[in-house]
Protein backbone atom coordinates (compact mmCIF):
# COMPACT_ATOMS: atom_id res chain seq x y z
CA UNK A 1 0.00 0.00 0.00
CA UNK A 2 2.59 2.47 1.17
CA UNK A 3 4.54 1.48 -2.03
CA UNK A 4 2.16 2.17 -4.32
CA UNK A 5 1.21 5.58 -2.58
CA UNK A 6 4.24 7.16 -2.85
CA UNK A 7 4.28 5.83 -6.63
CA UNK A 8 1.26 7.76 -7.31
CA UNK A 9 2.40 10.81 -5.41
CA UNK A 10 5.94 10.55 -7.58
CA UNK A 11 4.15 10.53 -10.51
CA UNK A 12 1.84 13.19 -9.58
CA UNK A 13 4.87 15.12 -8.84
CA UNK A 14 6.76 14.08 -12.06
CA UNK A 15 4.05 15.15 -14.28
CA UNK A 16 2.80 18.47 -11.93
CA UNK A 17 6.86 19.64 -12.56
CA UNK A 18 6.45 18.65 -16.19
CA UNK A 19 4.11 21.10 -16.79
CA UNK A 20 5.37 23.44 -14.56
CA UNK A 21 8.40 23.15 -16.92
CA UNK A 22 6.48 23.89 -20.87
CA UNK A 23 2.90 25.24 -19.10
CA UNK A 24 3.72 29.14 -18.06
CA UNK A 25 5.82 29.31 -21.25
CA UNK A 26 2.90 28.01 -23.21
CA UNK A 27 0.24 30.75 -21.80
CA UNK A 28 2.66 33.42 -21.38
CA UNK A 29 3.04 32.57 -25.35
CA UNK A 30 -0.67 32.57 -26.00
CA UNK A 31 -1.37 35.76 -24.13
CA UNK A 32 -1.27 37.72 -27.33
CA UNK A 33 -3.92 37.00 -29.99
CA UNK A 34 -2.13 35.54 -33.56
CA UNK A 35 -3.26 33.78 -36.44
CA UNK A 36 -3.80 29.94 -35.34
CA UNK A 37 -4.16 30.45 -31.70
CA UNK A 38 -7.54 29.53 -31.25
CA UNK A 39 -6.23 25.91 -33.07
CA UNK A 40 -3.40 25.88 -30.86
CA UNK A 41 -5.27 26.53 -27.39
CA UNK A 42 -7.76 23.79 -28.27
CA UNK A 43 -5.15 21.23 -29.19
CA UNK A 44 -3.95 22.28 -25.89
CA UNK A 45 -7.61 21.64 -23.72
CA UNK A 46 -8.69 18.33 -25.84
CA UNK A 47 -7.71 16.06 -23.10
CA UNK A 48 -10.33 17.45 -21.52
CA UNK A 49 -12.78 15.53 -23.72
CA UNK A 50 -11.17 12.92 -24.80
CA UNK A 51 -11.74 9.71 -22.66
CA UNK A 52 -8.50 8.38 -20.95
CA UNK A 53 -8.63 5.33 -23.00
CA UNK A 54 -8.29 6.82 -26.27
CA UNK A 55 -5.39 9.16 -24.95
CA UNK A 56 -4.01 6.40 -23.67
CA UNK A 57 -4.29 4.36 -26.77
CA UNK A 58 -2.85 6.67 -28.93
CA UNK A 59 0.34 7.01 -26.96
CA UNK A 60 0.82 3.09 -26.63
CA UNK A 61 0.74 3.56 -30.31
CA UNK A 62 3.70 5.72 -30.42
CA UNK A 63 5.78 4.20 -27.26
CA UNK A 64 5.56 0.92 -28.59
CA UNK A 65 9.34 -0.80 -29.65
CA UNK A 66 7.73 -0.57 -33.27
CA UNK A 67 6.09 3.06 -32.97
CA UNK A 68 7.25 6.37 -34.50
CA UNK A 69 9.46 7.62 -31.28
CA UNK A 70 11.60 3.94 -31.45
CA UNK A 71 12.19 4.19 -34.64
CA UNK A 72 14.00 7.49 -34.65
CA UNK A 73 15.56 5.94 -31.74
CA UNK A 74 14.11 7.12 -28.08
CA UNK A 75 13.88 3.65 -26.42
CA UNK A 76 10.28 2.31 -25.88
CA UNK A 77 8.11 3.98 -23.03
CA UNK A 78 5.41 1.78 -22.89
CA UNK A 79 4.39 0.15 -19.72
CA UNK A 80 7.23 1.93 -17.76
CA UNK A 81 7.06 4.63 -15.18
CA UNK A 82 8.53 7.38 -17.84
CA UNK A 83 5.55 6.68 -19.96
CA UNK A 84 2.95 6.98 -17.00
CA UNK A 85 4.34 10.33 -16.31
CA UNK A 86 4.33 11.43 -20.10
CA UNK A 87 0.68 10.52 -20.27
CA UNK A 88 -0.27 12.10 -16.48
CA UNK A 89 1.29 15.13 -17.80
CA UNK A 90 -0.47 15.21 -21.07
CA UNK A 91 -3.81 14.48 -19.31
CA UNK A 92 -3.45 17.26 -16.92
CA UNK A 93 -2.12 20.04 -18.87
CA UNK A 94 -5.91 21.75 -19.60
CA UNK A 95 -6.05 22.16 -15.84
CA UNK A 96 -2.52 23.52 -15.63
CA UNK A 97 -2.60 25.72 -19.08
CA UNK A 98 -5.85 27.44 -17.94
CA UNK A 99 -4.77 27.81 -14.65
CA UNK A 100 -1.89 29.65 -16.12
CA UNK A 101 -3.23 31.35 -19.09
CA UNK A 102 -5.63 32.86 -16.55
CA UNK A 103 -2.94 34.34 -14.53
CA UNK A 104 -0.91 36.11 -17.66
CA UNK A 105 -4.09 37.04 -18.84
CA UNK A 106 -5.25 38.76 -15.20
CA UNK A 107 -1.69 40.87 -15.78
CA UNK A 108 -2.37 44.76 -16.71
CA UNK A 109 -0.40 45.28 -20.24
CA UNK A 110 -0.94 49.02 -18.32
CA UNK A 111 1.80 47.84 -15.55
CA UNK A 112 4.11 46.62 -18.55
CA UNK A 113 4.02 49.62 -19.94
CA UNK A 114 4.42 52.15 -17.05
CA UNK A 115 6.90 49.76 -15.64
CA UNK A 116 8.81 50.42 -18.79
CA UNK A 117 7.98 54.22 -18.55
CA UNK A 118 9.99 54.10 -14.91
CA UNK A 119 12.71 52.66 -16.75
CA UNK A 120 12.51 49.41 -16.33
CA UNK A 121 14.24 46.93 -18.83
CA UNK A 122 12.47 42.86 -19.70
CA UNK A 123 14.67 41.36 -17.14
CA UNK A 124 13.19 43.80 -13.80
CA UNK A 125 9.71 43.46 -15.62
CA UNK A 126 9.61 39.67 -15.28
CA UNK A 127 11.50 39.88 -11.43
CA UNK A 128 9.73 42.50 -10.22
CA UNK A 129 6.28 42.70 -11.83
CA UNK A 130 4.98 39.81 -14.34
CA UNK A 131 6.70 37.07 -11.39
CA UNK A 132 5.24 38.70 -8.57
CA UNK A 133 1.93 38.45 -10.05
CA UNK A 134 1.54 35.15 -11.53
CA UNK A 135 3.01 33.33 -8.85
CA UNK A 136 0.13 31.93 -7.37
CA UNK A 137 -1.86 31.32 -10.47
CA UNK A 138 1.06 29.52 -11.70
CA UNK A 139 1.57 27.48 -8.01
CA UNK A 140 -2.50 26.81 -8.10
CA UNK A 141 -2.68 25.73 -11.60
CA UNK A 142 0.51 23.16 -10.76
CA UNK A 143 -1.27 22.10 -7.56
CA UNK A 144 -4.51 21.52 -9.75
CA UNK A 145 -2.10 19.48 -12.16
CA UNK A 146 -0.78 17.50 -9.21
CA UNK A 147 -4.57 16.31 -7.71
CA UNK A 148 -5.52 15.40 -11.05
CA UNK A 149 -2.41 13.19 -11.92
CA UNK A 150 -2.41 11.99 -8.77
CA UNK A 151 -6.69 10.30 -9.24
CA UNK A 152 -5.66 9.60 -12.99
CA UNK A 153 -6.79 6.10 -13.91
CA UNK A 154 -7.38 5.64 -17.44
CA UNK A 155 -4.39 6.53 -19.24
CA UNK A 156 -2.05 5.47 -16.41
CA UNK A 157 -3.83 1.89 -17.13
CA UNK A 158 -3.32 2.20 -20.90
CA UNK A 159 -0.19 3.40 -20.88
CA UNK A 160 1.32 1.96 -17.58
CA UNK A 161 -0.26 -1.56 -17.85
CA UNK A 162 -0.73 -1.87 -14.24
CA UNK A 163 2.09 -4.26 -13.15
CA UNK A 164 2.42 -4.76 -9.02
CA UNK A 165 6.07 -3.24 -8.25
CA UNK A 166 6.23 -1.04 -11.32
CA UNK A 167 3.28 0.81 -12.67
CA UNK A 168 0.78 0.36 -10.06
CA UNK A 169 -0.37 3.33 -8.77
CA UNK A 170 -3.11 3.79 -5.91
CA UNK A 171 -5.80 4.14 -8.62
CA UNK A 172 -5.42 1.33 -10.42
CA UNK A 173 -4.58 -0.91 -6.75
CA UNK A 174 -7.90 -0.11 -5.45
CA UNK A 175 -9.49 -0.86 -9.24
CA UNK A 176 -7.60 -4.46 -8.39
CA UNK A 177 -8.57 -4.36 -4.57
CA UNK A 178 -12.06 -4.17 -5.20
CA UNK A 179 -12.51 -6.75 -8.29
CA UNK A 180 -10.78 -9.09 -5.88
CA UNK A 181 -13.19 -8.51 -3.73
CA UNK A 182 -10.95 -6.93 -0.73
CA UNK A 183 -13.33 -4.31 0.68
CA UNK A 184 -11.10 -3.43 3.70
CA UNK A 185 -8.09 -2.60 2.11
CA UNK A 186 -10.03 -1.07 -0.65
CA UNK A 187 -12.02 1.13 1.86
CA UNK A 188 -8.35 1.97 3.57
CA UNK A 189 -6.78 2.91 0.43
CA UNK A 190 -10.07 4.86 -0.71
CA UNK A 191 -9.88 7.19 2.25
CA UNK A 192 -6.70 8.04 2.45
CA UNK A 193 -6.99 9.41 -1.11
CA UNK A 194 -10.23 10.78 -0.33
CA UNK A 195 -8.68 13.01 2.28
CA UNK A 196 -5.70 13.78 -0.11
CA UNK A 197 -7.51 14.78 -2.91
CA UNK A 198 -9.82 16.89 -0.61
CA UNK A 199 -6.63 18.35 0.89
CA UNK A 200 -4.93 19.49 -2.20
CA UNK A 201 -7.99 21.00 -3.72
CA UNK A 202 -8.67 22.85 -0.30
CA UNK A 203 -5.34 24.13 -0.52
CA UNK A 204 -5.27 25.45 -4.45
CA UNK A 205 -8.47 26.89 -3.25
CA UNK A 206 -7.56 28.89 0.12
CA UNK A 207 -4.07 29.99 -2.06
CA UNK A 208 -6.29 31.61 -4.82
CA UNK A 209 -8.21 33.67 -2.15
CA UNK A 210 -5.06 34.51 -0.21
CA UNK A 211 -3.68 36.10 -3.60
CA UNK A 212 -7.26 37.88 -5.16
CA UNK A 213 -7.07 39.71 -1.79
CA UNK A 214 -3.65 40.49 -1.59
CA UNK A 215 -3.71 42.16 -4.84
CA UNK A 216 -6.68 43.30 -5.79
CA UNK A 217 -7.37 44.64 -8.92
CA UNK A 218 -5.41 47.84 -9.94
CA UNK A 219 -8.68 49.83 -11.33
CA UNK A 220 -8.77 51.88 -8.23
CA UNK A 221 -11.08 55.00 -9.71
CA UNK A 222 -13.53 54.66 -7.07
CA UNK A 223 -13.49 57.28 -4.29
CA UNK A 224 -13.80 56.09 -0.24
CA UNK B 1 8.81 72.36 -25.62
CA UNK B 2 7.97 71.81 -29.16
CA UNK B 3 5.89 68.56 -30.21
CA UNK B 4 5.88 67.09 -33.06
CA UNK B 5 4.51 64.14 -33.89
CA UNK B 6 2.62 61.57 -36.75
CA UNK B 7 1.77 58.25 -36.22
CA UNK B 8 -0.66 55.84 -38.29
CA UNK B 9 -1.79 53.39 -35.92
CA UNK B 10 -3.80 52.81 -34.05
CA UNK B 11 -5.26 55.78 -35.80
CA UNK B 12 -3.94 58.60 -37.72
CA UNK B 13 -2.53 61.25 -35.95
CA UNK B 14 -0.59 64.57 -36.82
CA UNK B 15 0.42 67.52 -34.71
CA UNK B 16 2.63 70.33 -33.74
CA UNK B 17 2.15 72.17 -30.64
CA UNK B 18 4.09 73.72 -27.79
CA UNK B 19 3.35 72.04 -23.80
CA UNK B 20 4.95 74.51 -21.48
CA UNK B 21 3.94 74.21 -17.81
CA UNK B 22 1.07 72.89 -16.92
CA UNK B 23 -0.59 71.64 -20.68
CA UNK B 24 -4.29 70.22 -20.82
CA UNK B 25 -4.92 68.34 -24.14
CA UNK B 26 -8.81 68.55 -24.42
CA UNK B 27 -10.71 66.54 -27.21
CA UNK B 28 -13.43 63.71 -27.02
CA UNK B 29 -13.11 60.34 -26.37
CA UNK B 30 -11.73 58.95 -29.32
CA UNK B 31 -9.91 61.92 -30.67
CA UNK B 32 -5.93 60.42 -29.77
CA UNK B 33 -5.75 61.76 -26.64
CA UNK B 34 -4.23 58.73 -25.39
CA UNK B 35 -3.02 57.53 -28.47
CA UNK B 36 -0.55 60.68 -28.69
CA UNK B 37 0.52 60.03 -24.87
CA UNK B 38 1.21 56.71 -25.48
CA UNK B 39 3.14 57.92 -28.17
CA UNK B 40 5.24 60.25 -26.59
CA UNK B 41 6.03 57.71 -24.05
CA UNK B 42 7.20 55.49 -26.78
CA UNK B 43 4.61 52.75 -26.27
CA UNK B 44 3.60 53.22 -29.73
CA UNK B 45 5.43 53.89 -32.93
CA UNK B 46 5.88 57.66 -34.40
CA UNK B 47 8.03 59.48 -36.04
CA UNK B 48 8.70 63.02 -34.40
CA UNK B 49 10.32 65.44 -31.87
CA UNK B 50 11.16 65.31 -29.48
CA UNK B 51 12.00 61.12 -28.12
CA UNK B 52 11.61 59.29 -31.51
CA UNK B 53 12.93 56.28 -31.83
CA UNK B 54 14.62 56.26 -28.09
CA UNK B 55 12.83 53.23 -26.25
CA UNK B 56 9.95 54.29 -23.29
CA UNK B 57 12.92 52.93 -21.35
CA UNK B 58 15.24 55.67 -22.07
CA UNK B 59 12.94 58.54 -22.66
CA UNK B 60 13.23 61.55 -19.87
CA UNK B 61 9.34 61.13 -19.22
CA UNK B 62 6.36 60.17 -16.31
CA UNK B 63 3.57 58.58 -17.60
CA UNK B 64 0.12 57.69 -16.07
CA UNK B 65 -2.12 55.83 -17.50
CA UNK B 66 -5.62 56.43 -16.64
CA UNK B 67 -6.11 53.52 -13.88
CA UNK B 68 -2.51 55.31 -12.82
CA UNK B 69 -0.96 51.31 -13.02
CA UNK B 70 0.54 51.45 -9.22
CA UNK B 71 1.96 47.88 -8.52
CA UNK B 72 -0.72 45.89 -6.74
CA UNK B 73 1.45 44.10 -4.88
CA UNK B 74 3.60 46.43 -3.78
CA UNK B 75 3.17 49.43 -0.97
CA UNK B 76 3.29 53.05 -2.13
CA UNK B 77 6.47 53.55 -1.13
CA UNK B 78 7.57 50.63 -2.76
CA UNK B 79 5.91 51.97 -5.90
CA UNK B 80 7.86 55.32 -5.73
CA UNK B 81 10.72 53.12 -5.06
CA UNK B 82 10.92 51.24 -8.06
CA UNK B 83 11.26 54.70 -10.30
CA UNK B 84 14.47 54.43 -7.95
CA UNK B 85 17.13 51.61 -9.10
CA UNK B 86 20.21 53.64 -8.75
CA UNK B 87 19.64 53.86 -5.36
CA UNK B 88 20.20 50.73 -2.86
CA UNK B 89 18.71 49.79 0.43
CA UNK B 90 17.51 52.11 2.72
CA UNK B 91 18.88 55.07 0.80
CA UNK B 92 16.10 54.22 -1.64
CA UNK B 93 13.48 53.97 1.14
CA UNK B 94 14.17 56.94 2.75
CA UNK B 95 14.14 58.88 -0.94
CA UNK B 96 10.78 57.40 -1.83
CA UNK B 97 9.39 58.14 1.28
CA UNK B 98 10.56 61.95 1.08
CA UNK B 99 8.40 62.08 -2.31
CA UNK B 100 5.16 60.42 -0.45
CA UNK B 101 5.65 63.10 1.73
CA UNK B 102 5.75 65.88 -0.96
CA UNK B 103 2.50 64.98 -2.24
CA UNK B 104 1.09 65.14 1.31
CA UNK B 105 1.14 60.74 1.31
CA UNK B 106 3.60 60.16 3.99
CA UNK B 107 0.93 58.11 6.29
CA UNK B 108 -0.04 55.98 3.03
CA UNK B 109 3.53 55.00 2.96
CA UNK B 110 2.95 51.49 4.12
CA UNK B 111 -0.57 50.75 2.21
CA UNK B 112 -1.12 48.60 -0.85
CA UNK B 113 -2.96 50.19 -3.81
CA UNK B 114 -6.20 48.57 -2.95
CA UNK B 115 -6.58 50.35 0.20
CA UNK B 116 -5.96 53.96 -0.98
CA UNK B 117 -8.85 55.66 -2.40
CA UNK B 118 -8.78 57.05 -6.13
CA UNK B 119 -7.46 60.15 -5.50
CA UNK B 120 -4.13 59.13 -3.40
CA UNK B 121 -3.51 55.98 -6.11
CA UNK B 122 -3.02 59.01 -9.01
CA UNK B 123 -0.94 60.94 -6.25
CA UNK B 124 1.72 58.19 -5.50
CA UNK B 125 1.61 57.71 -9.01
CA UNK B 126 2.38 61.05 -9.44
CA UNK B 127 5.39 60.90 -7.10
CA UNK B 128 6.82 57.67 -8.35
CA UNK B 129 6.76 59.16 -12.43
CA UNK B 130 8.04 62.43 -10.35
CA UNK B 131 11.07 60.38 -8.59
CA UNK B 132 12.91 59.49 -12.35
CA UNK B 133 13.02 63.63 -12.57
CA UNK B 134 11.62 63.75 -15.95
CA UNK B 135 11.23 66.23 -18.18
CA UNK B 136 7.84 65.81 -19.05
CA UNK B 137 4.72 64.01 -17.21
CA UNK B 138 2.39 62.49 -19.62
CA UNK B 139 -1.22 61.99 -17.55
CA UNK B 140 -3.93 60.23 -18.91
CA UNK B 141 -7.44 61.24 -17.34
CA UNK B 142 -5.82 61.78 -14.38
CA UNK B 143 -9.37 62.84 -12.58
CA UNK B 144 -12.06 60.58 -13.86
CA UNK B 145 -13.90 58.76 -11.74
CA UNK B 146 -12.71 61.11 -8.59
CA UNK B 147 -15.10 63.01 -6.80
CA UNK B 148 -14.63 66.96 -6.44
CA UNK B 149 -12.03 66.63 -3.04
CA UNK B 150 -10.49 63.83 -4.40
CA UNK B 151 -10.00 65.69 -7.66
CA UNK B 152 -9.07 68.69 -6.33
CA UNK B 153 -6.14 66.79 -4.19
CA UNK B 154 -4.84 65.65 -7.48
CA UNK B 155 -4.61 68.91 -9.03
CA UNK B 156 -3.01 70.53 -6.48
CA UNK B 157 -0.26 67.87 -6.74
CA UNK B 158 -0.14 68.03 -10.29
CA UNK B 159 0.45 72.11 -9.85
CA UNK B 160 2.40 71.43 -7.30
CA UNK B 161 4.56 69.57 -9.98
CA UNK B 162 4.51 72.03 -12.58
CA UNK B 163 5.70 74.96 -10.39
CA UNK B 164 7.71 73.40 -7.61
CA UNK B 165 9.18 70.41 -9.88
CA UNK B 166 9.75 72.72 -12.95
CA UNK B 167 8.21 69.89 -14.81
CA UNK B 168 6.25 69.97 -18.29
CA UNK B 169 2.56 68.19 -17.79
CA UNK B 170 0.73 67.26 -20.55
CA UNK B 171 -2.66 66.36 -19.52
CA UNK B 172 -5.53 64.68 -21.46
CA UNK B 173 -8.28 65.31 -20.12
CA UNK B 174 -12.13 66.47 -20.66
CA UNK B 175 -12.65 67.69 -17.51
CA UNK B 176 -13.48 71.75 -18.07
CA UNK B 177 -12.63 72.42 -14.77
CA UNK B 178 -9.21 70.72 -14.54
CA UNK B 179 -8.38 72.33 -18.28
CA UNK B 180 -9.18 75.84 -16.79
CA UNK B 181 -6.66 75.60 -14.51
CA UNK B 182 -3.84 75.10 -17.13
CA UNK B 183 -1.16 77.52 -18.56
CA UNK B 184 -2.12 76.20 -22.21
CA UNK B 185 -4.52 74.42 -23.98
CA UNK B 186 -4.46 72.04 -27.09
CA UNK B 187 -7.39 70.84 -28.51
CA UNK B 188 -7.42 67.69 -30.56
CA UNK B 189 -10.07 65.85 -32.65
CA UNK B 190 -9.77 62.95 -34.57
CA UNK B 191 -6.45 63.04 -34.57
CA UNK B 192 -6.05 66.54 -35.49
CA UNK B 193 -5.36 69.36 -33.73
CA UNK B 194 -7.79 71.86 -33.99
CA UNK B 195 -6.15 74.61 -32.13
CA UNK B 196 -3.61 75.30 -29.47
CA UNK B 197 -1.94 78.57 -27.27
CA UNK B 198 -2.21 79.96 -23.94
CA UNK B 199 -5.38 78.87 -21.99
CA UNK B 200 -6.58 81.99 -21.78
CA UNK B 201 -6.47 82.91 -25.59
CA UNK B 202 -8.18 80.18 -26.75
CA UNK B 203 -11.15 80.18 -24.03
CA UNK B 204 -11.84 83.58 -25.32
CA UNK B 205 -11.24 83.26 -28.80
CA UNK B 206 -11.93 79.21 -29.81
CA UNK B 207 -11.33 79.20 -33.86
CA UNK B 208 -14.47 77.15 -34.71
CA UNK B 209 -17.32 75.87 -33.27
CA UNK B 210 -15.91 72.40 -33.03
CA UNK B 211 -13.37 73.99 -30.53
CA UNK B 212 -16.38 75.90 -28.83
CA UNK B 213 -18.21 73.56 -27.89
CA UNK B 214 -15.84 71.58 -26.61
CA UNK B 215 -14.33 74.52 -24.20
CA UNK B 216 -18.00 74.71 -22.85
CA UNK B 217 -20.00 76.88 -25.32
CA UNK B 218 -23.37 74.50 -24.74
CA UNK B 219 -25.38 77.48 -25.74
CA UNK B 220 -25.71 77.69 -29.76
CA UNK B 221 -27.87 80.11 -31.71
CA UNK B 222 -28.23 79.75 -35.39
CA UNK B 223 -29.13 83.06 -37.53
CA UNK B 224 -28.07 85.18 -40.36
CA UNK B 225 -25.81 88.50 -40.32
CA UNK B 226 -27.35 91.16 -41.30
CA UNK B 227 -25.39 93.91 -41.03
CA UNK B 228 -22.37 95.46 -39.42
CA UNK B 229 -21.94 98.29 -36.88
CA UNK B 230 -17.85 98.84 -35.41
CA UNK B 231 -17.35 96.99 -33.76
CA UNK B 232 -20.39 94.33 -34.11
CA UNK B 233 -21.78 92.35 -36.05
CA UNK B 234 -25.70 92.00 -36.21
CA UNK B 235 -27.21 88.36 -36.36
CA UNK B 236 -30.87 87.79 -36.71
CA UNK B 237 -32.12 84.89 -34.69
CA UNK B 238 -35.50 83.77 -33.20
CA UNK B 239 -34.65 86.37 -30.23
CA UNK B 240 -34.49 89.37 -32.99
CA UNK B 241 -30.95 90.88 -34.09
CA UNK B 242 -27.96 90.21 -31.50
CA UNK B 243 -24.85 92.10 -32.07
CA UNK B 244 -21.59 89.63 -31.11
CA UNK B 245 -17.91 91.30 -31.78
CA UNK B 246 -16.33 90.31 -35.16
CA UNK B 247 -15.01 90.75 -38.37
CA UNK B 248 -17.63 92.50 -40.91
CA UNK B 249 -19.14 89.48 -43.02
CA UNK B 250 -21.49 89.59 -46.16
CA UNK B 251 -25.21 90.18 -45.25
CA UNK B 252 -26.94 86.72 -45.60
CA UNK B 253 -24.13 84.78 -44.73
CA UNK B 254 -25.31 81.55 -41.97
CA UNK B 255 -23.95 82.19 -38.89
CA UNK B 256 -24.14 80.86 -35.04
CA UNK B 257 -23.46 82.22 -32.04
CA UNK B 258 -22.17 80.57 -29.01
CA UNK B 259 -22.31 81.30 -25.06
CA UNK B 260 -21.75 79.64 -21.98
CA UNK B 261 -24.33 78.85 -19.70
CA UNK B 262 -22.37 80.29 -16.97
CA UNK B 263 -22.34 83.81 -19.46
CA UNK B 264 -26.16 84.05 -20.00
CA UNK B 265 -27.04 86.47 -17.02
CA UNK B 266 -30.25 87.36 -15.88
CA UNK B 267 -30.97 90.76 -15.58
CA UNK B 268 -31.60 92.80 -12.85
CA UNK B 269 -34.56 94.61 -13.41
CA UNK B 270 -33.58 97.11 -10.77
CA UNK B 271 -30.55 98.27 -12.68
CA UNK B 272 -30.04 100.46 -15.73
CA UNK B 273 -28.34 98.15 -18.66
CA UNK B 274 -25.39 98.96 -20.60
CA UNK B 275 -26.96 100.59 -23.70
CA UNK B 276 -24.05 97.96 -25.50
CA UNK B 277 -25.65 95.14 -24.12
CA UNK B 278 -29.10 96.56 -24.02
CA UNK B 279 -29.80 95.23 -27.58
CA UNK B 280 -28.65 91.69 -26.60
CA UNK B 281 -31.61 91.36 -23.92
CA UNK B 282 -33.94 88.44 -24.41
CA UNK B 283 -37.63 87.85 -23.10
CA UNK B 284 -38.74 84.79 -21.38
CA UNK B 285 -39.49 82.47 -18.55
CA UNK B 286 -37.32 80.15 -16.27
CA UNK B 287 -38.65 76.39 -16.78
CA UNK B 288 -36.34 74.10 -14.31
CA UNK B 289 -34.25 74.80 -11.39
CA UNK B 290 -31.41 72.34 -10.76
CA UNK B 291 -29.37 73.06 -7.65
CA UNK B 292 -25.43 71.26 -8.40
CA UNK B 293 -23.37 71.74 -5.39
CA UNK B 294 -22.35 75.41 -5.48
CA UNK B 295 -24.11 76.29 -8.53
CA UNK B 296 -27.41 76.53 -10.04
CA UNK B 297 -28.50 75.11 -13.38
CA UNK B 298 -31.39 77.39 -15.11
CA UNK B 299 -33.60 76.30 -18.06
CA UNK B 300 -34.46 79.34 -19.84
CA UNK B 301 -37.21 79.26 -22.28
CA UNK B 302 -38.11 82.42 -24.83
CA UNK B 303 -38.15 82.55 -28.87
CA UNK B 304 -34.73 80.54 -28.16
CA UNK B 305 -34.05 77.88 -24.88
CA UNK B 306 -30.95 79.07 -23.34
CA UNK B 307 -29.17 76.79 -20.25
CA UNK B 308 -28.06 79.18 -17.61
CA UNK B 309 -25.65 78.12 -14.65
CA UNK B 310 -25.29 80.23 -11.74
CA UNK B 311 -23.40 80.53 -8.49
CA UNK B 312 -25.08 79.72 -5.50
CA UNK B 313 -24.67 83.17 -3.96
CA UNK B 314 -26.30 84.83 -6.84
CA UNK B 315 -29.41 82.68 -7.01
CA UNK B 316 -29.85 83.60 -3.13
CA UNK B 317 -29.79 87.48 -4.40
CA UNK B 318 -32.30 86.66 -7.49
CA UNK B 319 -34.31 84.06 -6.34
CA UNK B 320 -35.35 82.63 -9.31
CA UNK B 321 -38.35 80.51 -9.69
CA UNK B 322 -39.69 78.38 -11.92
CA UNK B 323 -42.17 79.65 -14.38
CA UNK B 324 -41.35 82.96 -13.74
CA UNK B 325 -41.09 86.01 -16.70
CA UNK B 326 -37.18 86.99 -16.52
CA UNK B 327 -35.13 88.83 -19.17
CA UNK B 328 -31.49 87.60 -19.91
CA UNK B 329 -28.57 89.33 -21.60
CA UNK B 330 -26.05 87.84 -24.04
CA UNK B 331 -23.59 90.41 -23.53
CA UNK B 332 -21.70 90.87 -26.84
CA UNK B 333 -18.53 89.65 -25.54
CA UNK B 334 -19.36 86.29 -23.77
CA UNK B 335 -21.14 85.75 -27.55
CA UNK B 336 -18.54 84.07 -29.98
CA UNK B 337 -19.54 84.66 -33.41
CA UNK B 338 -19.08 81.45 -36.27
CA UNK B 339 -19.90 81.50 -39.72
CA UNK B 340 -20.56 79.50 -43.30
CA UNK B 341 -18.55 76.44 -42.91
CA UNK B 342 -19.47 75.93 -39.48
CA UNK B 343 -22.70 77.00 -39.23
CA UNK B 344 -22.95 73.93 -41.88
CA UNK B 345 -21.28 71.09 -40.11
CA UNK B 346 -23.39 72.51 -36.98
CA UNK B 347 -26.53 71.75 -38.93
CA UNK B 348 -25.32 68.35 -40.59
CA UNK B 349 -25.13 66.90 -36.87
Amino acid sequence: MIEVLLRSLLLAAASAGLLLLVGPLLAYLNRRAYPGRTLVESLLLTPIALPPTVLGFYLLLLFSPDGPLSRIGVPSLAFTFPGMVVGAALFSLPFAYTAYREAFRALDEDLLETARTLGAGRLRRAREVVFPLVWPGIVSGTLLAFAHALGEFGVVLMVGGNIPGKTQVASTYIYDLVEGLEFTAAHRASAIMLALAFALVYLTRALEERWRSATGSTDRSRSR
Amino acid sequence: MEIRYRLHRPLPLAVAFRVEGFTALLGPSGAGKTTLLKALAGLLPAEGTPYAGLPPEKRPIGYLPQNAALFPHLTAWQNVAFALPQLRGADRERVARAWLHRFGLAHRAEHRPRELSGGEVRRVALARALARNPELLLLDEPTAGLDRPNRDQVLRAILYAVEEHGVRALVATHDLELAQAANRLAVLDEGRLLQSGPSEEVHQNPISLRVARLLGFENLIPGRVVGYRSPYVEVATRAGVLRALGNPMPQGTPAVLAVRPEEVLIVREDRPLHPRDAANTIAGVIRRLRRMGPVVEAEFEGPIPLLLRLPRHVQDRLELRPGEPRRVVLKPRYLQLFSEDEAASFSSD
